[in-house]
């Protein structure tokens, strides 16, 4: 190794470790994550505890577990076994005990009252109600609510409720009992059944088509007029619209609000002409979409008015004014002469854009948050909203990290669909000096 | 200091642009590296000062063997195209920059900055940034700050390319002046035949990563190995014909004219293609071997006026006159050529 | 310019497109310092009560805005120094310097590049939280400089590429290391890529929402884009004079830095965005 390399690694190096700790450990544990069930229930930490819970069982029903065994699992069992009867000779006296035993055996009791029933017959019983009762619950058994740190103290357990279960169902009980994550393509094949992802892929589609089209063809326009314009007047408009790609976006889009929402200016203004004030930013779906493509393409277009004035600078004064002499008008100068010089910017915020749109959702959180209902839910924002923001109540990491792979794997192939485009070899000159 | 490039190769990935070049340079001397663009001549210019590592062969300044040594051990002063002066330093500290870092005292870099800037006559500018200096300027500062470490050897790439005319006339002989005074042994390279011919004491020219031939300025006018050579040096160039030979001369391709060629050539046989190069200031109207033609062009360039000739068969001859000949265009002009001054080339285009 | 064109039509175009922004931005101003009757378009007071915020700690349970703009400055300084460290000596590498896997780590700066900020905050999410540098500013600033960085590497090497080959050339024929060359030769080159990347990146981290929102949501570590959205869903009913005094606030240093460095700026908004 010569020396100039171990310069240029020890220069990289602080690059590289940043990089190696927060893009590429983040994506492969996303990679990691999307294959897991995990989410806030399951906690992050590995290893997890059995319990059923109330919603243990309504998950077991929803998943074709039998109705009435299920509701069985939410109920106390009293069951005559060996560690009952220890437990009533050691309060009661072995006579008491010997009778259960004698006449009870092995039998067992859904709830408390049928056991009672039963004791009350029996001679040696205590006198008082009470103690009667404290040694029917001497018998009780129940898993409700109850953390078992195996799956075989879970699993002994469940056998002394006699629920008669068959293997699948017990499988699947202490498959949905586990607190803790598992491995699982769950995700996988959630994202291709689930009508929600579906709907979010065809949002995002609207989404990046509609404000694609107008940034690029708002930032063009812009380009071009401000191009004829005296300097001075250009330099207002380009200002005017530069400042959304630079202003913080909870700046620009509470602008927005002011101008949208019902006690806004537009809703304001609208009142004059005996429209009804509304919520313009979320009462349908066409005025979310609107106001979207909008808020995010006044920002596109500031890209590519900037791209697109630059590369329009460049094209020389004498071409123009040859074009003139030639007696060209203002539309064909701008379709022969200028359009020309505009094809590969226009190519490169085209590749841009896409990228970005596609995974890009501040402004979407910030303005309709994907509503009015989920109409305005692209793919990212859904991502954001199942992993990370989620107001039902449970933090999907593992769907959300799923469909953020979904998110990485398009990245990927378009960077890889560019470096192609854009002629990375040129980019990577051998440096002239052979040290 | 004697520099010697023994069997020197140099590969870029797959190319390989020289192949196995020797060239020895003598202690005091000035050589010119001189060539088309492409030929080799700036790879080996920095293969000499360690920015290009060598392929294949070795490098010796002196009896010392400095192939693997780095740039920064080899003890090389470079005068780039663009002369290369730090922007951000003044002069002073652009010609102080080598003597700084190789942590010389203060009082001697002061000293020695001083004496190189009499020499290079820039004493007045050393509080200037070379932003404020003229072309000249700049290129005197960037000689300064290749010299004033001592040198074993100055590079030179280019140096007057980037001046203007009346510049590059001045800086020709000032360079040289102080290659001179300074006793360095220096490499000019350079694609401007005037510069090299004015400049150096031996010029090796190159094609294709080789050295073609390697005599001093005159020698190669006078004796070009090859018509390449040939061709390359001279203002206005040389005018080739083409032919074969034939009992006892030359045949000029598609016509009638016979030539007899110079009497030291032994003749290989008949119908051998041949190629003659006849010199402008060798085809004249006062010389004897008469051809005849029609005036294609004609420059006035004031002190000399400049002809060409297009002979029958479409082949052209150039001749350069003193001033008052008034040839018109399209005049039929009947010059000769000055029979021992023809150069003869073989097929391959060695000279014969 | 151009006299055989007409201008005016352009000029009632562009006003006629370009009113709803101007509009924003005119109330943003105005509404600071004027009150407005309900259903009145035009403010009729003169007032600076909604700027109040200022110097009184609100009674809502707000924060004081002062400590959130010092955590707005801390994260948006930060970030940007680092981000400029690490890209001059990475650029650098990448631009001039022969190592192994040199191609390979362009690459791969311009896939990063290409990596939406979605696709990582899960997992940095949850590292942060098993790191105990969730809702601290300190992860935050880290992983804003991390998405910050592939970007700020390309720019730092296009400005190294626009360097002459022949200082670094002359330098090393003067005998000065690579070190040295890269130090007092060349870094004084890029010295406006430098003052452009430290701007760019500190803007992009003092408009930064979603990273705090997520990674910092608690009090002690808001910064102004959090603490302006949570004034503005918090309120039952909206007082646009108090958020657009508060917004005006937070994007005075935006506006600032845009007026005196435009044309630094544009370097990098202009075609610093390539690759």
């Amino acid at each position: 190794m010569r020396r100039a390399h171990l310069l240029g690694l020890g220069f990289m190096t602080p690059a590289l470790f940043i990089i190696v700790f927060l893009f590429l450990a983040p994506v492969v544990l996303t990679m990691m994550f999307s294959f897991t069930n995990m989410s806030s229930g399951t906690g992050i930490s590995s290893g997890g505890a059995y319990e059923v819970t109330e919603r243990t069982i309504r998950l077991l029903k929803d998943q074709g577990f039998p109705e009435t065994t299920a509701d069985r699992l939410a109920e106390d069992t009293y069951k005559i076994d060996a560690a009952g009867l220890a437990a009533v000779q050691a309060d009661f006296g072995k006579a008491f005990a010997q009778e259960i035993e004698a006449e009870l055996s092995g039998k067992s009791f859904a709830g408390r009252r049928d056991l009672e029933r039963e004791l009350k017959r029996l001679k040696e019983r205590p006198r008082s109600t009470r103690d009667l009762k404290k040694a029917a619950d001497l018998f009780k058994r129940s898993i409700l609510n109850t953390r078992f740190e195996t799956e075989q103290a879970f699993l002994t357990s469940v056998d002394e409720l006699d629920l008669g279960l068959g293997e699948t169902e017990t499988a699947e009980l202490t498959r949905t009992a586990y607190t803790g994550w598992v491995w699982t393509t769950e995700n996988y094949r959630l994202i291709a059944s689930l009508p929600s992802t579906l709907r979010a892929a065809g949002n995002t589609l609207i989404y990046v088509s509609f404000t694609l089209a107008f940034s690029i063809g708002f930032g063009l326009f812009l380009a071009v007029t401000t191009f004829y314009l005296p300097s001075g007047v250009a330099t207002t408009f380009r200002t005017i619209w530069f400042l959304p790609r630079i202003l913080p976006p909870v700046i620009y889009v509470m602008m927005w609000k002011w101008m949208a929402w019902d006690t806004g200016f537009l809703s304001s203004f609208l009142a004059h002409f005996g429209v009804p004030p509304r919520n313009w930013m979320l009462h349908s779906d066409i005025n979310a979409w609107v106001v979207v493509v909008l808020i995010n393409g006044f920002v596109g277009a500031s890209l590519g008015m900037i791209l697109f004035s630059s590369a329009i600078k460049a094209i020389p004064e004498t071409m123009l004014h040859a074009s003139e002499v030639d007696g060209a008008n203002r539309l064909q100068q701008i379709r022969y002469i200028i359009m020309p010089q505009l094809r590969w910017p226009i190519l490169f915020t085209t590749a841009y854009q896409t990228l970005s749109l596609l995974t890009s959702f501040d402004y979407i959180y910030l303005s309709t948050d994907g509503g009015p209902g989920k109409a305005t839910e692209v793919w990212a924002l859904y991502t954001f909203h199942t992993a990370l923001n989620n107001y039902g109540g449970v933090l999907q990491y593992g769907l959300g990290a799923a469909l953020a792979m979904v998110l990485v794997v398009i990245g990927i192939a378009a960077a890889l669909i560019y470096l192609r485009l854009f002629n990375f070899n040129d980019l990577v000159a051998k440096p002239r000096i052979e040290q | 200091m004697r520099i010697a490039l023994e069997n020197f190769t140099k590969t870029f990935g797959e190319t390989t642009v020289i192949d196995n070049m020797s060239l020895t340079i003598d202690s005091g001397e000035m050589l010119a590296l001189l060539g088309p663009s492409g030929c080799g001549k700036s790879t080996t210019l920095f293969a000499v000062c360690g920015i290009h590592r060598m392929d294949g062969g070795r490098l010796l300044f002196g009896e010392r063997d400095v192939t693997t040594l780095p740039s920064q051990q080899r003890n090389v002063g470079v005068v780039f195209q663009n002369y290369a002066l730090y922007p951000h330093m003044t002069v002073h500290e652009n010609i102080a920059f080598p003597l700084k870092v190789r942590r010389e005292n203060r009082a001697d870099i002061a000293r020695k900055v001083e004496k190189i800037a009499g020499l290079v006559q820039i004493g007045e500018l050393m509080a200037r940034r070379p932003a404020q200096l003229s072309g000249g300027q700049q290129q005197r500062v960037a000689l300064a700050r290749a010299l004033v470490r001592e040198p074993d050897i100055l590079l030179l790439d280019e140096p007057l390319a980037n001046l203007d005319a009346k510049l590059r006339l001045e800086m020709r002989s000032e360079i040289r002046r102080i290659q001179q005074e300074t006793g360095i042994t220096a490499v000019l390279v350079t694609h401007d035949q005037v510069e090299a011919m004015s400049m150096c004491d031996r010029i090796a020219i190159m094609n294709r990563g080789e050295i073609v031939q390697l005599s001093s300025p005159s020698e190669m006018y006078d004796n070009p190995s090859s018509d390449f050579v040939a061709g390359f040096l001279g203002n206005p160039p040389i005018a080739f014909l083409d032919g074969t030979t034939e009992e006892g001369g030359f045949r000029l391709a598609n016509s009638r004219v016979t030539l007899p060629i110079p009497s030291n050539l032994a003749i290989a046989g008949s119908g051998v293609p041949m190629r003659l190069g006849v010199r402008p200031e060798f085809f004249q109207p006062g010389n004897p071997l008469k051809v005849t033609g029609k005036v294609s062009f004609v420059e006035i360039q004031g002190r000399e006026e400049l002809y060409d000739v297009t002979l029958e068969n479409g082949a052209v001859l150039r001749s350069i006159q003193p001033h008052g000949g008034n040839h018109k265009l399209g005049d039929e002009v009947t010059w000769g050529i000055a029979q021992d001054r023809i150069l003869a080339f073989g097929p391959d285009g060695s000279r014969l | 310019m151009r006299p055989n064109f007409r201008i005016w039509p352009i000029l009632v175009l562009l006003s006629i497109l370009s009113l709803p922004l101007v509009l924003m931005y005119f109330y943003l101003v105005v509404d600071t310092v004027t009150d407005t009757t309900a259903g009145s378009l035009l403010p009729d007071r003169f007032t600076l009560e909604h700027w109040k915020f200022l110097f009184e700690k609100p009674e809502t349970g707000r924060a004081s805005i002062w400590p959130v703009t010092a955590n707005t400055f801390l994260f948006a300084s930060s970030t940007s120094l680092i981000v400029v460290m690490i890209s001059l000596t990475a650029g650098y590498a990448l631009s001039r310097l022969n190592m192994p896997f040199r191609k390979f780590f362009l690459g791969g700066i311009l896939t990063l590049h290409a990596f939406p900020t979605v696709t990582l905050i899960i997992a940095i999410f949850l590292m942060l939280q098993m790191s105990g540098l969730y809702n601290t500013l300190i992860g935050v600033i880290l992983v804003k400089t991390a998405l910050e960085l592939p970007l700020g590497i390309w720019i730092m090497k296009g400005f190294y590429d626009t360097v002459p080959w022949e200082i670094e050339m002359a330098g090393i024929t003067d005998g000065a290391s690579r070190f040295t060359v890269w130090w007092k030769l060349v870094l004084p080159q890029v010295q406006p890529g430098i003052a452009a990347l430290a701007l760019f990146s500190f803007l992009e981290a003092w408009k930064e929402f979603i990273l705090p929102q997520v990674l910092a949501p608690s009090g002690a570590s808001q910064v102004l884009a959090t603490y302006l959205q949570n004034t503005i869903m918090d309120d039952r009913k909206p007082d646009f004079n108090l958020f657009k005094s508060i917004g005006l606030f937070y994007a005075l240093p935006v506006i600032l830095i845009y007026v005196v460095f435009n044309r630094k700026l544009m370097n990098i908004y202009g075609g610093g965005t390539k690759g």
